[in-house]
């Protein structure tokens, strides 16, 4: 009952978040130095003069108060309506709906390949800090943070795609597909993950909890499982949260290389070319997803730690 | 005992990769896209081919267009002018009244008959979206169109226009979509129903932004293409594209700009496929502010020509690639065959001009100066094209040489082009229209204020004739006053120095031995699938 006060708490605070960063997205998107409407008649070979800026301008609503196009955004948003793209004329939705799947399935496989990968790593440098096998995750780790992603992508393309015709090189059309974009997006993440949750471990180790546990003849199977990496865990999970965004943002490049119809392409050429809608409703999605990721970790941290939707918990505990 | 611990240890990992054997195990070689079929052409395009309307732009590609929909005349080698739907032309004696004789038996892709009432429609739609096309100065000029009879068409422009041909050849908005392809209200500005053509190919499967599917038209009036299907992938990173040709999954890139040039001659280089690259199609070239700063002064405006190395530009950054250029237009194109002495690459007259203009190099300085004020230029290119960027520094190091300070600024498109439209440079990266376009196109952006051209170009003493002269030769009723205009205006232009001509783009092709019978178009945004076979 608490956590689910919690959640909701949580939800409503999102409200004001998201109103909040849309209306510095709007704001500072009507301060950069390009008009819009010159961005289309350039993109449309028509020479920009007085009067043909004033006519895109009124055409696209941009000689209307800010305050007003806010609004305006505002109820279309309420009505599922994300605006039509000033440069190709088709609902922004119309996009979204193709788009968002093809990121959203790579973002979230991605998570999901970093955690499972992530965990064992974890434990087994732990487990065998300063050994073979830490040294080995360790290597593991700096390559994974130190590779540029286009790099990564390349590599993975040419040796598993190319030379051994393992996995198809581009495209969406089966589940293969999804599998080297989706590991380029993991490697970075493992990295951090493995490293993170070796720390912890190695941290809980020393806890006196795990002492009791031994001295109650618990295995190291059950130690580290219900106990340990319980504990030892929370840090990755946070991350995890934080990440959720990241890769929804942060995929342009993967879907470039293996030419995936994600929305990172979309939101590029959308800034190219000006396009408000398109960039306002990206800001908006990301905003969603940024507050969702971090509730789902806190929601996930309460879950694993009760404390922590109790107030004053620190005084309980202490 | 220490492996046996290390196992028991490592179980979970090594289960994770048990299962992942598993998967990729299950992954064998018939998932690959590799091209097996004969006579299937898989390409690949960086962008999502659009609607296919044939009178819009953005998000419509040219490329996709020029393949799809077909003009009443077509741009051949040379500025050669074939029929395509039309079969034959007369123009007016005042040079007014174009008549077309259209092809007869050319039929849409729904079967509908191509006529004069459908081209007529076309047209209306086109002409009630003046605005949208007024940067193609033949549908500005155009008065009316008429229906003679089933099979001839007439348009009668308001003043005379000599390029109204090559205008017609033109990839957007002058192609025709067939009746059923109109929207209810019949203006195609707000989209069009569906791509009905009377081109060499059908769309049978569409996949936004992922794959476009054309099935040869049997029904088509022409030469039918060789090859039964054609396959455009989106790709939109060059370095994929190159390896997806290495793996089999296309089998031809093709275009301008595709790929990188390293690439380029990387796959040459390799022997495993062929290579080829077109005859000039476009400039690229260095637009010279001569309204204001240094450059206002035609000494040092000649300087610069002679200070930049454009060979070692061409092989250094473009591999040799693209030409060099020592004429804004290129040889290849109408009226543009003119004796022009090229400015050779000599630093020491490049010195000598400098010293001439009163811009000295004082003792223990590197860079010139006037009254105290230093040789200082800024250069303004598009921020991300990976040819503008290093020839950029490459023209910078030339110009140290001479004493002249070169800051280069890289700019995202909008704002260079807004840096452009009010000539806020001192030089700036410029490419041409290119073929058909070109030379009138260029010679339009020339005289019309707005583009930044004709404002760049106030510094010119001449300036009025010479504006004068590029509003005349659109008007020529003959050849002979029509070349002695284009050689005067190339003439002025050069020797004025108030553009630097660097190199002409080309476009390059690479495929596998299997594709037969390459050949490049002239037209700029044409594409030659229809002459193409595919033998594998």
């Amino acid at each position: 009952m608490k956590l689910f006060v919690y959640v909701w708490k949580r939800l409503a605070m999102m409200v004001p978040v998201i109103l909040g960063t849309t209306f510095v997205a709007f704001l500072l998107l009507r301060l950069t130095p390009v008009d819009p409407a010159r961005a289309y008649l350039s993109v449309s070979n028509i020479i920009p003069t007085e009067e043909t800026i004033n006519l895109v301008r009124h055409q696209l609503g941009l000689d209307q108060p800010f305050w007003l196009q806010y609004v305006h955004w505002l109820w279309q948003l309420c009505h599922l309506n994300f605006g039509i793209s000033f440069i190709s004329k088709i609902p922004v939705s119309q996009e979204l709906v193709v788009r968002l799947p093809v990121t959203a399935t790579l973002a979230v496989l991605s998570l999901i390949i970093a955690i499972l990968v992530s965990i064992p790593l974890g434990i087994a440098s732990a487990l065998h800090k300063n050994k073979f096998i830490d040294h080995c995750c360790r290597l593991l780790a700096f390559l994974g943070a130190s590779l540029p992603q286009f790099l990564l992508a390349y590599l993975l393309i040419y040796f598993v795609s190319v030379k051994f015709d393992l996995f198809p090189l581009q495209g969406t059309e089966t589940w293969q597909h999804f599998v080297l974009p989706s590991i380029t997006l993991a490697l970075g993440l493992i990295a951090t993950y493995s490293r993170l949750l070796r720390n912890g471990l190695l941290e809980s180790l020393e806890e006196p909890f795990v002492l009791y546990a031994k001295a109650r003849g618990l295995g190291t199977v059950a130690l580290m499982g219900r106990h340990v990496l319980r504990h030892a865990i929370r840090p990755v999970v946070t991350a995890a949260g934080m990440n959720l965004g990241k890769l929804f943002a942060g995929t342009v490049i993967v879907e470039q290389i293996f030419a995936m119809p994600g929305i990172g392409g979309y939101f590029l050429e959308a800034v190219y070319h000006r396009d408000y809608p398109v960039i306002q409703s990206f800001v908006l999605i990301m905003a969603i997803v940024f507050v969702l990721g971090n509730l789902i970790a806190d929601v996930v941290q309460a879950y694993l730690d009760p404390r922590l939707t109790q107030q004053g918990t620190r005084k309980q505990v202490e | 005992m220490i492996l046996f611990r290390t196992l028991k240890v490592l179980r979970i990992p090594l289960l994770f990769v048990l299962l992942l054997t598993i998967i990729l195990s299950g992954c064998t070689s018939n998932l690959s896209n590799k091209t097996k079929e004969d006579k299937i052409l898989t390409v690949s395009w960086p962008k999502d081919i659009g609607p296919l309307n044939p009178h819009q732009y953005t998000p419509n590609e040219f490329f996709a267009q020029g393949t799809y929909y077909e003009p009443l005349i077509d741009y051949g080698p040379n500025g050669k002018l074939i029929p395509k739907l039309a079969e034959s032309w007369n123009v007016s004696e005042d040079g007014k009244v174009y008549t077309f004789h259209l092809r007869k038996n050319v039929k849409f892709t729904d079967g509908s008959n191509f006529d004069a009432s459908v081209v007529q429609k076309n047209f209306q739609t086109i002409l009630a979206n003046r605005d949208l096309h007024s940067w193609l100065g033949l549908i500005s000029e155009i008065n009316k169109t008429e229906v003679v009879d089933a099979h001839t068409f007439k348009v009668t422009l308001k003043n005379r226009y000599y390029p109204a041909l090559q205008e017609f050849a033109v990839v957007r908005p002058l192609r025709f979509l067939g009746s059923a392809g109109f929207s209810d209200d019949g203006n195609t500005a707000k989209g069009i129903k569906k791509p009905i053509t009377t081109g060499p190919w059908v769309l049978s499967e569409y996949k936004k932004n992922e794959k476009a599917v054309f099935t040869r038209n049997e029904n088509y009036w022409g030469t039918k293409p060789k090859i039964k299907k054609l396959i455009v992938k989106v790709i939109p990173d060059g370095e994929a594209r190159v390896l997806a040709l290495q793996k089999g999954d296309i089998d031809l890139i093709f275009g301008e700009g595709v790929i990188s040039l390293d690439s380029f001659v990387a796959l040459k280089d390799s022997g495993k496929f062929k290579t080829a690259v077109s005859d000039p199609l476009a400039s690229r070239a260095l637009i010279v502010n001569t309204s204001k700063g240094p450059f206002a002064d035609l000494d040092v405006r000649i300087a610069l020509q002679h200070a930049v190395n454009k060979k070692a530009l061409v092989d250094g950054v473009t591999n040799g690639i693209e030409k060099q250029a020592d004429s804004i237009i290129s040889k290849n194109f109408p009226y543009a065959n003119v004796n022009l002495k090229p400015y050779d690459y000599n630093l020491e007259k490049a010195k000598a001009l400098l010293d001439k203009a009163g811009w000295k190099l004082p003792a223990g300085k590197t860079i010139r100066e006037k009254n105290g004020k230093p040789l200082e230029i800024e250069l303004v290119y598009m921020g991300s094209d990976q040819i503008e960027k290093p020839m950029s520094a490459a023209i910078q190091s030339d110009l140290k040489q001479i004493g002249v300070s070169l800051k280069t600024t890289g700019l995202e498109r909008e704002i260079r082009n807004k840096r452009m439209e009010t000539a806020d440079f001192d030089l700036l990266f410029w490419n041409s229209y290119g073929a058909p376009y070109d030379p009138h196109s260029f010679i339009s952006t020339n005289f019309a204020p707005g583009y930044g051209i004709f404002e760049s170009q106030q510094g010119i003493p001449m300036k009025n004739e010479l504006h004068q002269q590029m509003k005349d030769v659109l008007l020529t009723d003959n050849e002979t006053d029509r070349q002695k205009l284009y050689t005067s205006i190339f003439t002025t232009l050069h020797n004025q120095a108030s553009y630097l001509p660097i190199s002409y783009l080309t476009n390059i092709a690479v495929y596998p031995d299997y594709v037969k019978g390459w050949g490049f178009p002239a037209h700029r945004d044409e594409t030659p699938f229809a002459i193409i076979d595919v033998q594998k």
